[in-house]
């Protein structure tokens, strides 16, 4: 569904992607890990058009999505959760849902994924009138995935949903993931908790200072020494 | 050959003076402050070589001092402009960005407004008839000339000095400097306050040449203009402001037809500068030679 | 200091006040989205008056190139306000895509931009001047029809007076700023924009379009200076093509005291220096400008975010 090719992104002089190839599968679960600065957020902002990548392609269902802005990308079915939440503090919580829904115009569906949203995170249905940036941090997050999730995504991108939050709010953010992936949303997740990531994805990436180091199906790779010693010690 | 230098003295002595009041502009910018200040300053200077020229209580000290006046004129321009300068410039560096364009626009127009009702000032018709120590009006050259060739000369050592270096560690990363221990506010103060003070000795040897002295001298156009030359000539260069000034000064007069378009040049002009070479002609060259 | 002299200055300020709000939320929408201060809004502002003029009175003055050319029809003034407004709309988004665009592309300071605009705002105003010369131009006093110059209301002993042009600018600004708070809070579309001001690339990945955005702000924006700029020349007179500058100067000040990027700033902004000037003593009268500058001076130095802003910091 996915594919990045020989990926190389840079901000400025400095490249923070070398080469990178990777793919997501319709209905997959895949999930990139690594430390802090390793790139994965950058390619994250790659595939939603954030950044223009120095060199290689990047092809959602086939069509290149190099050059496009991200306000395109986004109605291609390709929605992003951006790091470090970014909710819009100054509009209410209702508010911020239903611009994730900006794209659609039938009123009558925004409705019904509106409420849907909120039988997912009955904490936002109880906050819905008030100012998003009043929320916790984990009611931040929920928020920014139902946001993320109104425009009924095929492929939805999470860059590090469980950062900043409590052990047990990250188990239930995980579980609702596995939920909308079997409920059949393509899921391609960044994270630095490589041990809850890896758990729920069926295939992993290791990134590292800018290039992918492995590769291969989750379980698997938990296994992997290398990777236990690095990320799952 | 009389004619020539009758039309393109006054020209070559206005190109000068123009010069003059960029250079004012681009000692704050070396700090990387956008200050239009020094335009009042300017109208400042001209004032009080105006007063002192033409009020008649100063009459016994113009008999004595004869020629000597002049010299007084930008003596207490100058100092009048430090203190001010200083006065303004503690206050008013504590913004940055726009919000410090914003306050010395703010000055130029509050001062253009104040003086126009003070009496001493004389009001909307302002001063004239001030006395001018030559009838040529190219002699003027003698004036702007040196301070132009002094001023340069000071910045050619300022910009290799350690001061120099401080200013323009300010222009690149303001917190970086603080963080390396430059009080960045004095430094910014003291660019601020050099400018404003060139800006009123230029203002004082202004006056004689133009003979009248009124609120007009100081305004927003002005301000605008002396911006212009500096963008155009390079805001990272000390020549920028000759060259800048040099082209907008003398393009309008020596092309006809552009003449009454002055002010549509300086607009084009900060545009284009802006969108496609914020660094100015002279930043232009710079590139070349690297 | 009577209940009248109270009252009659209350209202010249608030009429006049409530069309410095509009004027100053031209600034304050650019301002929220894209963080610079539009120096073009007062040339906008003087062509919003200058096109109307030419509307609805149907010829033009008698110096400029276009001296002495009369136009076949003459519209309403209501209709030439709309017309003229919309017009006005379409030059604020020329002045986008001259001075404004290729910086945004480049990243550019917003220094950069304010000065670009700037220059933007010469060429047009010099532009104005060529085309409508310098003179004065004075819509004629029937110009909004057969109602009554003024209204008259007895209060205790003496008189307060309404003019009826007073009474338009209010009306008219009061609907401007409600249309304007209907829309920013209540439609998607405003929802979007607030969006954008507080962060543009989350926007962006909701599917907005910024480059469209900022062309609807900027449209918006002329609309609002061209209205305002009008509802003054109706008032006022327009005392040449430089009328405009020293008004979008002088609401510079209204927009630093509500705080920059503040539209309930803005609002009051407009009205506190509207009664400023409204309250001005008689004899200060010439100092009527410098109140304004003066103001925005003192607010600069004192609390840079005014009344109403957030933190003044530059974003770093």
């Amino acid at each position: 569904m996915l594919e990045l090719n020989a990926a190389t992104l840079a901000y400025g002089q400095a490249t923070a992607v070398h080469g990178v190839s990777l793919h997501v599968r319709l209905g997959e679960i895949v999930t990139l890990i690594g430390a802090n600065g390793a790139g994965k957020t950058t390619l994250l902002r790659a595939v939603s058009g954030l950044i223009a990548p120095k060199s290689g392609s990047i092809t959602f269902e086939g069509r290149t999505l190099r050059g496009l802005s991200p306000d395109k990308i986004v109605r291609l079915g390709l929605a992003h959760c951006p790091e470090g939440r970014q909710v819009l503090a100054s509009l209410s919580v209702q508010d911020n849902l239903e611009l994730g829904a900006y794209i659609r115009s039938d009123t009558a569906g925004i409705r019904q994924d509106l409420d849907m949203v909120f039988d997912l995170f009955p904490r936002l249905r109880e906050r819905a009138g008030q100012l998003a940036g009043t929320l916790s941090g984990g009611e931040q997050q929920m928020l920014a995935i139902g946001r993320a999730l109104m425009c009924r995504p095929k492929l939805l991108l999470l860059d590090e949903p469980s950062l900043g939050l409590a052990p047990i709010i990250t188990q239930g953010i995980f579980d609702i993931i596995t939920n909308l992936n079997w409920q059949g949303v393509t899921i391609l997740l960044v994270e630095q908790n490589a041990h809850m990531a890896m758990k729920i994805a069926h295939r992993a990436y290791v990134l590292e200072a800018g290039q992918i180091v492995a590769e291969g199906n989750a379980q698997e790779l938990a296994g992997d020494e290398r990777v236990r010693k690095a990320y799952l010690g | 050959m009389e004619d020539f230098i009758a039309r393109y003295g006054f020209l070559f002595v206005t190109i000068l003076q123009q010069a003059l009041l960029g250079l004012s502009l681009y000692f704050p910018l070396m700090t990387g402050q956008l200050s239009l200040a020094s335009i009042g300053f300017y109208a400042l200077g001209g004032y009080v070589a105006a007063i002192m020229g033409t009020h008649p209580e100063l009459a016994p000290l113009r008999e004595t001092l004869g020629f000597f006046l002049y010299p007084l004129e930008w003596l207490v321009a100058l100092a009048a402009s430090t203190l001010l300068g200083v006065a303004l410039g503690y206050p008013a560096l504590r913004l940055r960005g726009i919000y410090l364009a914003l306050a010395t626009i703010a000055f130029v127009l509050t001062l253009g407004v104040v003086v126009l009702s003070l009496p001493i000032a004389g009001g909307a018709v302002g001063i004239f008839a001030i006395p001018q120590p030559f009838e040529d009006r190219l002699a003027y050259a003698w004036f702007f000339g040196p301070l132009l060739a002094l001023t340069v000369f000071f910045l050619w050592r300022l910009e290799r000095s350690g001061t120099g270096r401080l200013f323009f560690s300010i222009r690149e990363d303001e917190l970086a400097a603080a963080a390396m221990g430059v009080n960045v506010t004095a430094r910014k103060v003291q660019a601020f306050v050099i400018g404003c003070a060139l800006a009123g000795v230029v203002g004082a040897m202004s006056a004689p040449l133009l003979n009248t002295w009124n609120a007009r001298q100081g305004t927003f156009d002005a301000a605008v203009a002396c911006l212009a030359y500096v963008l155009i000539g390079g805001a990272r260069s000390k020549w920028g402001a000759l060259l800048g000034a040099a082209l907008l000064v003398s393009l309008p007069e020596l092309l006809r037809p552009l003449k009454d378009s002055r002010m549509i040049l300086n607009g084009l002009v900060l545009v284009l500068a802006c969108v496609y070479m914020p660094q100015g002609i002279a930043g232009l060259f710079a590139r070349r030679r690297s | 200091m009577s209940l009248a002299w109270f009252l009659q200055n209350l209202l010249n300020g608030l009429s006049i006040g409530s069309v410095y709000a509009v004027f100053a939320l031209g600034y304050t929408l650019v301002f929220s989205i894209l963080g610079i201060i539009n120096f073009a809004h007062g040339a906008v502002f003087t062509l919003g008056a200058y096109l109307t003029y030419v509307l609805a009175v149907g010829e033009f003055g008698l110096n400029g190139m276009l001296a002495g050319v009369t136009l076949p029809f003459k519209l309403p003034f209501a209709l030439a306000l709309l017309v003229g407004a919309a017009l006005s709309g379409l030059a604020g988004v020329a002045v986008e895509r001259m001075a404004f665009r290729p910086l945004r592309k480049r990243g550019a300071d917003a220094l950069l931009a304010l000065v670009s605009s700037l220059g933007v705002a010469l060429i047009l105003v010099n532009f104005i001047q060529y085309l409508f010369g310098a003179e004065i131009y004075s819509f004629p006093p029937d110009i909004l029809g057969d109602l009554p110059p003024a209204m008259l209301f007895q209060v205790g002993e003496e008189f307060v007076a309404v003019r009826t042009i007073q009474a338009v600018l209010f009306g008219v600004s009061l609907l401007m700023l409600l249309l304007l708070v209907w829309f920013i809070q209540f439609t998607k579309r405003g929802k979007a924009l607030r969006a954008m001001a507080e962060n543009p690339e989350t926007a962006s990945l909701l599917g907005i379009n910024v480059d469209t955005f900022v062309l609807g702000t900027f449209f918006i924006s002329g609309v609002l200076g061209g209205l305002s700029g009008t509802l003054i020349g109706v008032s006022f007179g327009l005392a040449g093509p430089y009328f405009g500058v020293s008004y979008g100067l002088k609401t510079l000040a209204v927009i630093v005291l509500g705080g920059l990027g503040s539209i309930p700033g803005a609002v009051l902004g407009g009205l506190v220096i509207g009664l400023a000037e409204a309250f001005l003593p008689p004899d200060l009268s010439s100092f009527k400008e410098a109140v304004a500058y003066a103001l925005l001076f003192i607010v600069l130095l004192v609390r840079p975010q005014g009344l109403l802003g957030h933190n003044a910091e530059e974003k770093v």
